[in-house]
């Protein structure tokens, strides 16, 4: 039977309930190799609690995880963490970090908000990311998903991001194309049904 | 959340291919816009269609930008003129096609469709009026589009309709003499008239439609033109029923951005969506060509044998990729092979690779027919008039939409290029073989009557 967890909301607006009371965030990072989720997993389980959400990525060799915990009793987070990180006197070569889950959390953005799609092709230069980021941030933007790599002699940088709807995105779009050609790069500011429409089965996104 | 691939594959369609929404057409019932003075009926055809029509630009750029897909023409399809002009006579025809050009201009649109008359089974008095009106009013006025359904299943071809406008055509061309007959760009002859196409020069908002409604025609050769190349390169062993299968995915994706555009500029402006309109409508700009499709898929001159085969496969597989992207699917659904608007084709008829039967024969498995072909002025009327004959057939006995729009160019020789600007392109004087051979079989009249299988109640 399912105990009455605590709800909470992540950073995209998606209702997070925790199986058990007592709730975590979870971290990892490690060299990528074969079994890494299996060894967290196994902590987990071994210490009575339940993965609630996860995520995880691999980039350029480079893995990390992040979990949503939780577990009937207050962890010790202290002899919880030394199980992942040298179970029985082993090095795992596992970076993690634990923290309280907050279901209370408020979104990133308070506001009615579109989601868009920022694409940045162009030089790859110190500070390009950041550039384009304070712009975004300046108008309370927020980033939700962020893609960056160079292809060939081209550095490619896609952003999902969340708009708040008083913004004109004309003049947005404008603000973008012109820090873009400071930089010598093409920007393109799209909503995201155009990219549901063409790749997927319907033709907008649920919201 | 998107995945980067999707993004990237979307992102080179639109913006490295050019991928562009061909029309948005706004279709307006002009019915009640009947009146016993001319006067009047010009004065509510403007209120109305102005009344409609005033934010459509407005609202085609706003989701334009929105996206990131550019709207290329923003255009107008009334209902049927031929109604409107029942009990008046042609002057009131020409005031009526001044007074829609001149509200088309005050709008922002290109174009406006829907000069239209029934004459499958028989010729109206206002069907007589509007087509002998034909030459003044295409002359008279820059943005009007005519058209004239002379042939359906159901009540076969009316050859004496067939016959008026072989002699209406050059007619047409002979009043734009100054244009290289450029009037007769604007008239195009139907069987089986789609009631809700939104290509000029055929728009028009025909029966049972609502009062008004957004159409929608997509783009895309030049998407599947490079798809095709892009997966050949890759993987040179595929066969035709593989190229089809990319071909299908393109057509879905080319079909859903047609539907986005189309339902969100429809709810600006507060009318029903109607329909996406699959056809692949290439332009003159190198690459956005269908001719360019046969040749990746194999046929090296266009007109070679294999060429109606590879046209073939390719309006299917349009069809199907587009039928599963939209419901909402009308209009005439399939590629288009109009001479002048596509480089590959007009290049391959002045090589004389391409010839006006091969044309004809690849109609019949593609939509919509002999489409901006540039004939010799002094074609004879039966000729031309034939010429529409052979391609009503078409449509009628296959059960499928066909038209006609050929430009007999004042003075105009075989072999000549005529440019006629813009989205309209240029292509040579294609040569008529056995002119004149066919008046006899015209001069007959009546009607060929409707084929077996339009018995099927």
């Amino acid at each position: 039977m399912a105990f009455p967890g605590a709800p909470g909301v992540d950073s995209i607006g998606v209702s997070v309930k925790t199986q058990f009371p007592n709730g975590y965030v979870l971290n990892v990072m490690a060299a990528d190799r074969a079994g890494i989720v299996a060894a967290v997993s196994k902590a987990v389980a071994d210490a009575g609690g339940n993965i609630d959400a996860c995520s995880q990525t691999v980039l350029c060799g480079y893995f990390t995880l992040i979990m949503v915990v939780s577990f009937p009793e207050p962890l010790a987070e202290k002899e919880f963490l030394e199980t992942l990180i040298r179970p029985a006197g082993r090095e795992t070569g596992l970076q993690v970090q634990i923290r309280p889950f907050q279901p209370d959390l408020p979104p990133a953005v308070a506001e009615k908000c579109g989601n868009f799609v920022v694409t940045c092709f162009g030089p790859d230069a110190p500070g390009v990311i950041h550039r384009f980021s304070a712009l975004l941030a300046d108008k309370g933007i927020n980033i939700v998903d962020l893609y960056g790599q160079l292809d060939g002699e081209q550095f490619v940088l896609i952003s999902q991001v969340q708009i708040p709807r008083r913004w004109d995105l004309a003049m947005l779009q404008a603000d973008l194309e012109a820090l873009g050609a400071e930089q010598g790069y093409t920007v393109r500011l799209q909503h995201e049904n155009i990219f549901i429409a063409t790749n997927q089965l319907r033709l907008y996104s649920h919201g | 959340m998107l995945r980067t691939d999707e993004i990237l594959s979307t992102i080179q369609m639109l913006h490295a291919e050019h991928l562009d929404v061909r029309t948005v057409t706004l279709g307006i019932n002009i019915n009640d816009c009947a009146a016993p003075a001319v006067e009047l009926i010009c004065r509510k055809l403007t209120q109305k269609i102005a009344r409609y029509a005033r934010n459509l630009v407005a609202a085609c750029e706003k989701v334009a930008g929105k996206y990131g897909v550019p709207v290329t023409n923003k255009r107008l399809a009334i209902s049927p003129a031929e109604f409107l002009l029942a009990g008046h006579g042609r002057s009131a025809a020409v005031a009526i096609a001044e007074a829609l050009d001149s509200v088309a201009g005050q709008v922002g649109v290109d174009l406006v469709g829907g000069f239209t008359a029934y004459c499958d089974k028989g010729i109206s008095a206002a069907a007589a009026v509007l087509i002998d009106s034909l030459p003044e009013v295409l002359s008279r006025t820059e943005r009007v589009c005519a058209s004239v359904n002379l042939a359906s299943r159901r009540a076969g071809i009316n050859m004496d309709a067939v016959a008026r406008m072989g002699r209406t055509v050059p007619a047409v061309a002979q009043a734009t003499a100054d244009r290289k007959g450029f009037g007769a760009a604007k008239l195009v002859v139907f069987a089986n008239i789609p009631r809700d196409n939104p290509f000029m020069a055929g728009a028009v908002l025909g029966r049972g439609e609502p009062e008004a409604v957004i159409n929608v025609g997509v783009s895309g050769p030049g998407v599947v033109a490079s798809a095709l190349r892009r997966k050949v390169q890759l993987q040179p062993d595929l066969t035709l029923g593989e190229l089809a299968e990319e071909i299908k995915i393109m057509a879905f994706r080319v079909t859903r951005v047609g539907e986005l555009i189309g339902r969100e500029v429809a709810n600006e402006l507060s009318v029903p969506f109607g329909i996406v309109d699959l056809s692949l409508a290439p332009t003159p700009a190198v690459g956005d060509s269908v001719g360019e499709i046969i040749r990746i898929l194999g046929v090296e001159c266009i007109g070679a044998p294999g060429s109606t085969a590879a046209i073939a496969l390719l309006t299917d597989a349009v069809k199907k990729g587009g039928a599963f992207a939209s419901s909402s699917v009308g209009g005439l659904s399939g590629a288009f092979i109009p001479v002048s608007e596509d480089s590959a084709l007009a290049d391959a008829a002045a090589r004389g690779h391409l010839v006006l039967e091969k044309l004809e024969a690849m109609t019949s498995v593609c939509s919509v027919g002999l489409d901006m072909i540039a004939i010799p002025g002094d074609t004879p009327p039966e000729t031309i008039a034939a010429i529409i004959a052979d391609e009503m057939a078409i449509g009628v006995v296959n059960n499928k939409t066909t038209g006609v729009r050929v430009i007999p160019v004042p003075g105009g020789k075989v072999g000549q290029q005529v440019e006629f600007g813009g989205l309209f392109g240029s292509a040579p004087i294609m040569e008529v073989r056995n002119a004149g051979a066919s008046a006899a079989f015209v001069r007959f009249g009546g009607r060929i009557p409707a084929p077996i299988h339009s018995l099927s109640n």
